[in-house]
């Protein structure tokens, strides 16, 4: 699996700000979902999952309460706070100016 | 719901179950994308990369993680614990013994000179002394007029009273019984503060008219000799001086300013000599400052008063006062060597601690590969460097109960050598929460000390480094022993220093014990004998005399005297002397210790008689001591010469000449001395010693003594009996203790400095085995090895005494005053220390060499 690029540090709170932004969401349906909807391309590293998960809730952008998953085990959902929401809004305005200008910059040659 | 959850740490096992759940999720999705269960399990784990490292780092995310770290850390100390026994038990014991060395030092300190007197404010207290004009006796009795001047004239005492020891015979039971008591103004209690375990005690009034009715017991007197019978409250006692009823008990712990006192009753100023005089030095005076008043302001106020009487009262002309704190008198001669027996504890404290560093070092280099694992999995530097103090903390906890240990022998050690009264150490000391918190703070400096340096050491080494290196840290282990060699020396320069001043003090102490006193003190025993008041005059001279032909009738004794202070006992009465028929100038201020002596006293005690003859019963003569003659008659025969005291301007005659003897320690000088027969100072000396030498050992003696006056008095009792070798060696008594400590201390140093050197040669040697093997494959000798390895061990051993050569010159200023008969930078004696440490050193590391000599160059290098 070399070809998959690692996560972009700082992205990755991005990332899991939008996969929560839908619905609570357990850990590991979190990681599945950044998976899918980049078309398996990216891959969040899982060592680095829950720690992210765990500052985010630290921060106050994420909730977390205990729920029974599909397989009926107990899990750990997480959901995107009105503070995560605006985080979101934020960090995503801020990244579509970024990948707008490295466009530009690969575009120019 | 949201917010008490941000603010609520999830469990480990919350953690642990979330953990578990994500890869039960990615192994039901592999299976559903068509793997067997196994499989799917195992791909999900390959996936994670491990469920335990991701637990450790998010662990660290979460804050409060030290305690935790703790526990964990704990647990697994235990393991590496295990992991090295005969490192573990090495540090456990270093630890031990420093630590019970220094908790020992400290809890007699503690006792001694810290912990507050048993009465209320006991800072406030303070003991009134008379100073001597020009100053060379600072604590001097005080005189009751100047004591009722004082606490008229003085503002800053809230209370003032004064005290005398006196001699009280219990006439009660079969044997007439000796005790100790204390005249004490009414207001005593007052001042001190002290409240009766039993009944009341003195009240201000308490008039002195009811002087003799009315008596306080001791709470030791009281157990010891009423069996804590509550109902003594009330009922009268006899004493030889009348009956007295007993008004109160005192608290137990009021023996911690006054040990061996029986009774206390009420003084009568009426019974002091001349009570008017300003001169008449009687008196003991302690003080209560007003509240806020130092001791400064007090002995400032103090001292105007004592100047203007010593104005207007002629017999006390340059006399000044003095005011020091009663907490501290007790100990005043004990501090100064407690102070550098502590010094000693702590240069053992930080030998051992630096024993430990080194030691954690080369293990740590042992661990280099499993600190480097670690970290690569993801534990935060913060994180080992907790662990390694927790480690090095726990040694240090096992230490403390081993050091608890060696503190209770130490301090039995100390007191059996130390005599009775150096330190007040009644019944032992308590091992208390004082002693028990002192140690454990010993443990945090020896943590500190020893564990932070090596623990920032291991986890310094940038991880990539160390890895290249095959995880081995070989290069890291190199440096740990150039570290370790500057440790080695450091700890064996501490011990030179160390040995210097023990060697010294040994030296002292031996030159001591070989000092003639100049008269035999072997078999000789000593009592002491009040004369009652009953035989006045001529009847008491003939009550000395018939005792003494009593007692030459028994059996048991050889010869018999009577002197008025036991030799050794700390005696004499310094006087001022008149030469007859010299003029005034040639008088002035010539001092002289007189002392009381009945015929026979010289030969009964082994003196040696230089000239003339012995003092006789009938007329008032005098025999001087050498000291004296030579000071007073340097170049003529002063035999027939006439002495007299004080204004006395008729004198008696000198008749015989006695060589010097060494009766107040064996360390002291022999002084101008004057004994005078029995009946010229007898009106003074009413209470006598008996010398006898006799066989039988000490109590037969006493026994023989006991029956003797018995046969001339029953009510007369025999007290103070002690053998005189005792009292000479008691007499050496604090040099004695102070010796043993430091010896005791320098042995522990040199041990743990040795142990240094050896581990190490013995490590060095270990990673040296490569190059021995190609060294001996190249021709080198056995011979060749171990003088290599030698020579190792004796440029630390050297290195190390030249820089404690230099500190033992500095320190040895700290115990000069201890020194007898040698110099303070003895040669022989810091040669000797030196070469003691470095040959020692040289012999534990043969061993090691031997070792690195039966190297097999093949088996060597084929490990490289």
């Amino acid at each position: 699996m070399d070809d998959i690029p690692v996560v972009l540090q700082g992205t990755l709170d991005l990332l899991i700000l939008k996969a929560a932004s839908l619905e609570p969401m357990h850990g590991w349906a979190i990681s599945a979902r950044i998976r899918l909807t980049s078309h398996d391309v990216l891959e969040v590293n899982q060592g680095s999952l829950y720690p992210a998960l765990h500052r985010l809730v630290k921060r106050g952008w994420l909730s977390a309460e205990w729920g029974t998953s599909e397989n009926n085990r107990k899990a750990r959902f997480y959901r995107l706070t009105a503070a995560g929401r605006r985080q979101l809004a934020t960090e995503t305005a801020t990244w579509r100016r970024f990948s707008a200008a490295v466009n530009h910059v690969l575009a120019e040659t | 719901m949201s917010l008490f959850d941000r603010f609520r740490r999830p469990s480990n096992q919350e953690l642990d179950d979330e953990l578990r759940q994500h890869l039960e999720m990615e192994a039901l999705a592999l299976e559903r994308d068509g793997m067997s269960p196994e499989d799917a399990r195992r791909e999900a784990r390959r996936r994670f990369g491990g469920v335990d490292r991701y637990a450790e780092e998010l662990r660290d995310v979460r804050g409060g993680r030290w305690l935790e770290w703790i526990g964990q850390d704990a647990r697994y100390a235990l393991r590496i614990a295990r992991r090295f026994p005969a490192f573990t038990t090495i540090v456990i014991a270093t630890l031990g013994v420093a630590i019970g060395a220094n908790t020992a030092v400290f809890s007699v300190i503690d006792r001694v000179m810290l912990s507050p007197l048993p009465f209320p404010r006991d800072r406030d207290l303070v003991r009134l002394y008379a100073q001597t004009p020009n100053g060379s006796d600072p604590r001097f009795g005080v005189s009751y007029a100047d004591f009722l001047d004082w606490r008229a004239d003085t503002r800053s005492f809230a209370g003032m009273t004064a005290m005398t020891g006196s001699t009280v015979t219990l006439m009660q039971g079969d044997e007439p019984e000796r005790l100790s008591g204390l005249l004490v103004t009414s207001e005593y209690f007052d001042v001190l503060q002290v409240r009766a375990a039993l009944g009341r005690l003195f009240t201000a009034s308490d008039a002195p008219s009811e002087v003799t009715s009315i008596a306080v017991l001791t709470n030791g007197f009281w157990t010891r000799r009423f069996g804590s019978d509550s109902s003594i409250v009330g009922r009268t006692i006899r004493l030889a001086g009348g009956p007295v009823s007993v008004i109160g008990v005192l608290p137990a712990d009021f023996s911690r300013i006054a040990p061996n006192l029986d009774i206390i009753t009420i003084l009568n100023p009426a019974i002091i000599p001349n009570v008017q005089d300003h001169g008449q030095h009687m008196v003991g005076a302690i003080g209560r400052l007003r509240p806020g008043v130092s001791i400064e302001a007090a002995q400032q106020d103090l001292r105007a008063v004592a100047d203007r009487l010593s104005h207007t009262h002629p017999s006390i002309a340059g006399w000044s006062a003095n005011v020091f704190s009663l907490r501290y008198e007790g100990s005043r001669t004990i501090r100064q060597p407690l102070m550098i027996l502590m010094a000693g504890a702590v240069l053992v404290m930080l030998i051992a601690c630096t024993n430990v560093a080194s030691l954690l070092l080369t293990r740590n280099a042992l661990r280099q590969g499993e600190v480097t694992l670690r970290r690569a999995l993801g534990a935060s530097r913060g994180r080992l460097i907790v662990q390694m103090l927790v480690e090095c903390a726990g040694l240090a906890l096992l230490g403390l109960a081993l050091g608890v240990v060696v503190s209770i022998a130490i301090v039995t050690l100390i007191a059996r050598v130390a005599p009775a009264g150096l330190i007040p150490i009644s019944g032992g000391i308590p091992l208390d929460w004082r002693m028990f918190g002192f140690a454990l703070a010993l443990v945090i400096v020896a943590t500190v000390l020893a564990g932070v340096w090596p623990a920032l050491r291991l986890t310094a080494a940038g991880l990539a480094r160390t890895m290249r290196e095959g995880g081995r840290g070989a290069s890291e282990s190199f440096r740990a022993l150039r570290t370790r060699r500057v440790l080695v020396v450091t700890e064996v320069s501490l011990a030179v220093v160390l040995l210097v001043c023990a060697g010294l003090v040994l030296q002292s102490l031996r030159t001591l014990t070989r000092i003639d006193p100049g008269f035999r003190p072997e078999r000789l025993v000593s009592a002491r004998v009040s004369v009652p008041n009953r035989y006045r005059d001529s009847s008491q001279i003939r009550f000395v005399q018939d005792l003494l032909q009593r007692l030459e009738e028994r059996a048991e004794l050889e010869d018999v005297a009577a002197v008025n202070v036991a030799p050794m006992a700390g005696g004499g009465i310094n006087t001022k002397i008149r030469i007859i028929g010299r003029g005034d100038p040639g008088n002035d201020d010539l001092m002289a210790n007189a002392t009381v002596v009945t015929p026979g006293y010289f030969r009964t005690i082994g003196m040696k008689l230089v000239r003339g003859e012995d003092v006789s019963w009938s007329v008032g003569q005098l025999v001087v001591n050498e000291a004296l003659a030579k000071r007073f008659w340097p170049n003529e025969n002063p035999i027939g010469k006439r002495v007299g005291f004080g204004r006395d301007t008729v004198g008696m005659p000198i008749v015989g000449i006695v060589a010097d003897i060494r009766d107040r320690g064996l360390g002291v000088e022999p002084t101008p001395m004057l004994y005078m027969g029995y009946q010229t100072g007898a009106s003074v000396v009413r209470t006598i010693t008996l010398v006898v030498r006799g066989h039988g050992g000490t109590e037969t003696m006493v026994a023989a003594m006991r029956a003797a006056l018995r046969e001339i008095d029953r009510a007369v009792p025999l007290y103070n009996t002690q053998a005189v070798p005792d009292m000479v060696n008691a007499s050496i008594a604090q040099p004695r203790l102070t010796t043993t400590m430091l010896t005791l201390f320098a042995g522990i140093a040199m041990v743990l400095a040795v142990l240094g050197i050896y581990g190490v040669v013995s490590y060095s040697v270990t990673q040296r085995s490569q190059e021995m093997g190609v060294r001996m494959a190249l021709g080198a000798q056995r011979a060749d090895v171990v003088r290599l390895v030698l020579r190792e061990a004796l440029v630390l051993a050297s290195g190390g005494a030249v820089i404690g050569l230099l500190g033992a010159s500095a320190a040895t200023t700290l115990i000069r005053g201890w020194l007898y008969g040698i110099e303070r930078n003895d040669p022989t004696t810091m040669v000797g220390a030196a070469a003691a440490l470095i040959v020692v050193a040289l012999l534990a590391s043969y061993l090691p060499a031997t070792r690195a000599a039966r190297v097999d160059p093949v088996t060597a290098m084929r490990a490289e």
